[in-house]
């Protein structure tokens, strides 16, 4: 049985239909990466996962649980996290406060304090700046705290939307090392990038989105070859029939 | 006598301090302008006589005033705050405004509109410090309103419960998507604002022994006078402008005369605001909050 399970999942904004029938499987320490061009609904997915989008149609099981009426902390709560578009830090409370924010469901605080301090030998730039407004980081560093931070509400599957937009490439090298190492540990991923190439590197299984419906799914290798693949992305293609 | 007048315009200032955090948390947190607090405020003053009137004890009294405050304050939240979501911001103002003068003749009806005695706690025990005189009630009303705020903004930076509430006052979309429970945080929220304004009524009302049904409306416009002089949506700008309005006035009183008063306050609000637009502490928008 898959860690995650979407199955038929429909979203609508009003009228704008995002996401019709979309069904997708995370398996337990595996990478997921859904693809796809602007507008095609990854976020949307991502969303409606952790339960920040009503649900119109479908169903979302993690770990055997029904998870689709839920609120998004009772998610959070069952171990689903997401790192969200933009990285959303809050810039008015610290770096160590933004770490912070990510357990504050916890109570065990000395191992939420042991978490922090490896992240912070991990990042030692986070480290100097743990007292300073998280405003002060720079775009590399903001998305390794988002990261840190959604790591330390100890998730099982976290939900990664577009971490390297913006990164130098430095950046986008010290991610995807971050991500396996993460999914070495343990950690199940569902990545939505716009970094095909490095996307599918790292992925064990991909799925590409157009217009709210999924038009490929399969193996990232086969995937990579596939020119239906650029057309997806660039969004011109005609939906794939399944 | 200046050190006499500088120790009472402190206590007025921080009554108007309690309000105005009352201010500043309802909107720096949920961006509402909350026009009943002046109303919770007349509540912890009144009710407290009236239950005292009833013979009750005095603690029991204060609770009981405390309790109903926050509890229509819930019923604020319920019936102006969260039409706001649906519709125009200016709704849930216009309704909290409402519920304001329906407090006021509420009690209006019950006790008549004519100011009221409230009965003397400490009768006549005060300490004289070189010269000093200050009543006990006084030197209890400061220290509880001083020590609540410090515990506030402790609260607010230290605990995960005030990180939290931060998160919601910078970005409450954000704040969805890290699994804060904003439907909880809310009603508590207008509960903390609540028993703020009802707890500076009872400590005005313990203080200068006199309540009446209309005793929120001077002292809420000049807490939002106080909350915009020390900076919007900062805890500690609050207390500095509360602090400032009370001197101000209390000094303004004794050293000119009470007519001048209101000129005094304002005045002060004007030249501050054309001065330092943003308040004394207050900071460009979107940065620290609380
Ligand atoms: N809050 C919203 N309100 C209305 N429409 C939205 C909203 N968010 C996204 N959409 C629409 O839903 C569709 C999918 O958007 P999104 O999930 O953000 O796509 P992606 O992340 O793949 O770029 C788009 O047509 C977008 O315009
Ligand atoms: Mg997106």
């Amino acid at each position: 049985m898959a860690l995650l399970d979407v199955s038929a999942l429909q979203v609508q904004y009003g009228r704008v239909t995002a996401l019709s029938g979309v069904d997708l499987r995370v398996g337990e320490g595996e990478v997921v990466t859904v693809l796809g061009a602007n507008g095609a609904g990854k976020s949307t997915l991502l969303r409606a996962i952790l339960g920040a989008v009503p649900v119109r149609a479908g169903g979302i099981t993690f770990d055997g649980v029904d998870l689709t009426r839920q609120p998004p902390h009772a998610r959070i709560k069952a171990g689903v996290v997401l790192v969200p578009e933009g990285r959303r830090i809050l810039i008015s409370l610290s770096v160590e406060e933004n770490l912070l924010l990510g357990a504050h469901m916890r109570t065990d605080s000395r191992a939420i304090r042991a978490e922090i301090d490896a992240i912070y030998q991990r990042f030692p730039n986070l480290g100097e700046r743990r007292h300073m407004l998280a405003s002060c980081l720079s775009g590399g560093e903001q998305q390794m705290l988002a990261i840190g931070r959604a790591m330390l509400a100890k998730p099982r599957l976290m939900m990664l939307d577009e971490p390297s937009l913006g990164l130098s490439p430095l950046f986008v090298s010290k991610l995807f090392d971050l991500i396996r190492e993460l999914n070495r540990g343990g950690l199940s991923v569902l990545l939505v990038e716009q970094n095909t190439g490095k996307a599918l590197g790292v992925a064990h299984h991909a799925t590409v989105l157009e217009l709210g419906r999924v038009v490929m799914a399969g193996d990232p290798k086969a995937l990579a070859a596939d020119p239906r693949l650029q057309e997806a992305y660039l969004g011109e293609g005609t939906p794939a029939h399944h | 006598m200046l050190s006499q007048q500088i120790i009472n315009g402190l206590m007025l200032g921080a009554i108007y301090m309690l309000v105005a955090v009352a201010f500043t948390l309802a909107i720096g947190v949920l961006n509402f302008l909350n026009f009943s607090l002046p109303g919770l405020f007349m509540l912890g003053g009144m009710l407290a006589f009236g239950f005292l009137k009833l013979g009750w004890p005095f603690f029991l009294a204060a609770g009981g005033a405390l309790f109903v405050a926050a509890l229509v304050s819930l019923l604020v939240e319920r019936l102006a705050y969260r039409r706001m979501r649906e519709g125009d911001a200016e709704v849930p103002l216009v309704s909290s405004l409402g519920f304001l003068v329906l407090l006021e003749n509420l009690v209006l009806i019950r006790y008549g509109s004519d100011q009221q005695a409230f009965p003397a706690l400490f009768a006549d025990m005060n300490v004289r410090v070189g010269g000093l005189v200050i009543g006990i009630a006084q030197m209890v009303s400061l220290a509880i309103s001083l020590g609540l705020v410090a515990w506030l903004s402790w609260f607010l930076r230290a605990t995960n419960a005030g990180r939290r509430i931060r998160t919601v006052a910078e970005n409450r979309e954000t704040a969805l998507l890290m699994g804060i429970n904003i439907e909880r945080l809310v009603p508590q929220l207008f509960v903390g604002s609540a028993l703020l304004a009802a707890l500076a009524g009872l400590l005005f009302a313990v203080n200068y022994q006199q309540v009446s049904p209309f005793m929120g409306e001077g002292i809420g416009f000049k807490a939002v006078a106080a909350m915009i002089i020390g900076g919007m949506g900062s805890i500690w700008g609050a207390v500095i402008g509360g602090l400032l309005i009370g001197l101000a006035e209390v000094l303004s009183i004794s050293l000119i005369g009470a007519d001048v008063v209101n000129i005094t306050v304002y005045g002060l609000l004007l030249v501050i605001l054309i001065v330092r637009p943003q308040g004394l502490i207050g900071r460009p928008p979107a940065r620290e909050k609380l």
